[in-house]
């Protein structure tokens, strides 16, 4: 079965490969690999072989983001995410993507409110060693988290 | 991608604590890279990306004398952690955000009690909790204090400076501080709302990962000249906050990297790694870039400021009110400052990038506070959870050899899930207990991440700048209590 995601060994930051067989189910992938990442707790959710696992994903945000091509806009698109992960303590495990072209994505984040994170937060969606490309049929992208 | 790897061969032995890669390595770099490290820790430098790129930094247009790394050097992106570049200011020279850090400020401040350790022993569980109960930390903790949009504006113009008039804290605080808690240049229109939004519940939180408030013990007295100075005498208990600018800082990096990744085409750079995105210091970019880097800096002024306020407030409640705090200083590790400096006989303007490395400007200089300017700046260098933390003051020497700057902590060697595969937080949060040392920390796993074993040694790394005259190792602390977020 196609792995979503999964970490690379890093010395002091997260490196993350997030696949999918669209684009969309791409991005989808990455933005719960980066939430998961950092150890979710919820109300109503559990957590299962690493993973907070939610029945139900009720706190939607609107996204809107524009780049120069598909891998800053991975990476500015996390950024958002990360943004409002912020402002409204909450953490997004999907999302619905209505528009996503190389350098547009227009999206509704689904999540929930968080109790709390077990592991550290993460700074910021970086630039470095970032590569989005297509690997026998299979879309890949490996991005690096500032923790 | 491929091999980012620095062969030993490449290394040229300059000294036993000091080892340059020639610039003649590799075809763009500007200048050698130096690193400081002993015969002991060069294998592990070896091992991960730090040394390529340092390698990388030297490219950086304008960039003066030699790429720096000190002995706490560890992969980073971009920029190794650990990293000094200074660029000629008015001559093409750059800033680099991520020869900054997200970051932005992330510092630390020390503070000394007049009360022994031997005195407070029986109270240091409670004090704990005093201090675990009253400093809001860990993921996702919004603080205690929520400003309007137009009181976070007069924070980052005036950090430090604006949390005495706001009733935290006293004008000595902010006096040992670095840029007296305020650092000019600062403009608070250069931040984005968005990380005004993060910022606006933050302030007077610790965050997580490898931020900490620590009780400690004066143990070793090692220069009795510059302890006295300082202040600190052996037995005393000491306070030492790591921590930033959160949210706020981290957003203002990011919106910057972005902003300078769509322009920096334009201005003709061919960079090795995007994270080491630039922009000529004396752009708008660069110069909005400066200013809010600046007024971020304040942030993390302002958040140290008001959390060392706050422990007062727990050691009054803790103790009923009879130990005093008084400030050491306070200095930041991931900055860029506009310093002059002797290049080739000449007095040059630089703005000099330390990323996971401190300012440790040596006796007699103006920006020193009276008090200690005859013996150098106070430095403080956190190690790990039971292990020693150590205050160095800044050499003559460092100023000519590193622009006056020193290593920052330890610096990692192991990756976070490496060291939770080989340390559980129950068994670690034990071992430290056992070590006489109390623990108040919101997660465990967190905890096994920043266990001394993922970490070099400190001792080593101290040694290094101490035996280099960067700096000279003045007192041991030695950790009573940690307080954690995560």
């Amino acid at each position: 079965m196609q792995k979503d995601f999964e970490f690379l060994p890093h010395t002091a930051d997260i490196q993350m490969r997030a696949y999918g067989t669209t684009k969309k189910e791409l991005f989808r992938n990455a933005l719960n690999g980066m939430f998961q990442s950092i150890g979710p707790h919820a109300d109503g959710c559990e957590t299962k072989n690493n993973r907070l696992i939610c029945p139900k994903l009720p706190e939607k945000q609107s996204v809107d983001v524009q780049a120069a091509q598909l891998d800053l806009l991975l990476v500015d698109f996390l950024s958002e995410a990360l943004y409002l992960s912020d402002l409204h303590n909450q953490a997004y495990f999907d999302v619905d993507i209505h528009e996503l072209t190389d350098k547009h994505i227009k999206a509704t984040l689904q999540g929930v409110n968080v109790t709390s994170f077990d592991v550290v937060e993460i700074k910021a969606v970086t630039y470095h060693e970032l590569e989005v490309k297509q690997v026998d049929g299979v879309w890949q992208a490996t991005v690096v988290f500032d923790i | 991608m491929a091999d980012q790897f620095v062969p030993r061969e490449a290394l040229k032995k300059i000294n036993d604590n000091l080892y340059e890669i020639p610039k003649t390595y590799r075809d763009d770099m500007r200048v050698p890279a130096r690193v400081y490290m002993n015969e002991a820790m060069i294998d592990s430098v070896l091992a991960d990306k730090s040394l390529w790129q340092l390698v990388n930094v030297a490219t950086l247009p304008g960039i003066q004398k030699y790429a720096l790394a000190m002995p706490d050097i560890h992969q980073g992106y971009g920029f190794p952690i650990g990293g000094v570049a200074a660029t000629a200011i008015g001559q093409g020279g750059v800033i680099s955000p991520g020869g900054i850090g997200y970051d932005i400020n992330c510092g630390v401040r020390l503070l000394v009690a007049d009360a022994l350790a031997s005195d407070l022993r029986l109270h240091m569980e409670r004090l704990a909790t005093e201090v675990f109960r009253t400093i809001p930390s860990g993921v996702g903790k919004g603080g205690k204090l929520k400003f309007s949009m137009e009181e976070i504006d007069k924070v980052l113009m005036n950090g430090a400076q604006y949390m005495v008039e706001c009733g935290y804290g006293t004008k000595e605080d902010t006096q040992l501080c670095e840029e007296l808690g305020n650092m000019p240049g600062a403009d608070a229109s250069m931040i984005s709302e968005r990380a005004k939004k993060r910022g606006m519940d933050q302030l007077g939180t610790l965050g997580s990962g490898n931020h900490f408030l620590e009780l400690q013990v004066i143990d070793k007295i090692y220069d009795q000249e510059a302890a006295d100075a300082f202040g600190l005498r052996k037995g005393f208990v000491t306070v030492m906050i790591h921590c930033g600018s959160r949210g706020l800082g981290h957003q203002t990096c990011t919106d910057y990297v972005k902003l300078m990744m769509s322009k920096v085409s334009g201005w003709g750079y061919d960079l090795p790694d995007r994270e080491l995105v630039c922009a000529p210091f004396e752009s708008p970019a660069g110069q909005n870039y400066y200013a809010a880097m600046a007024a971020a800096a304040n942030f993390g002024w302002a958040n140290r400021h008001v959390i060392a306020h706050w422990t007062r407030e727990a050691f009054h409640r803790g103790l009923g009110g009879s130990v005093k705090l008084n400030p050491v200083y306070d200095i930041s590790h991931n900055i860029g400052k506009v310093e002059t400096h002797m290049i080739e006989g000449k007095e040059m303007r630089l703005l000099v990038h330390r990323k996971g490395a401190t300012r440790a400007f040596g006796p007699g200089l103006p920006e020193i506070p009276q008090k200690y300017r005859a013996v150098g700046q106070p430095v403080m260098i956190p190690g790990t959870m039971g292990t020693a933390s150590y205050i160095l003051a800044g050499n003559t020497e460092g100023m000519v050899q590193a622009f006056g700057s020193s290593c920052h902590g330890a610096g990692r060697r192991m990756s976070r899930s490496k060291a939770k595969k080989l340390v559980h937080g129950k068994q670690l949060r034990e071992q430290l207990e056992s070590q006489g040392i109390v623990i108040r920390c919101a997660s465990s796993a967190g905890l096994a991440e920043e266990a001394p074993l993922a970490y070099k040694d400190v001792d080593n790394v101290v040694k290094i700048v101490d035996e280099a005259k960067l700096a000279r190792k003045v007192v041991r602390l030695k950790p009573l209590a940690v307080i954690k977020g995560g």
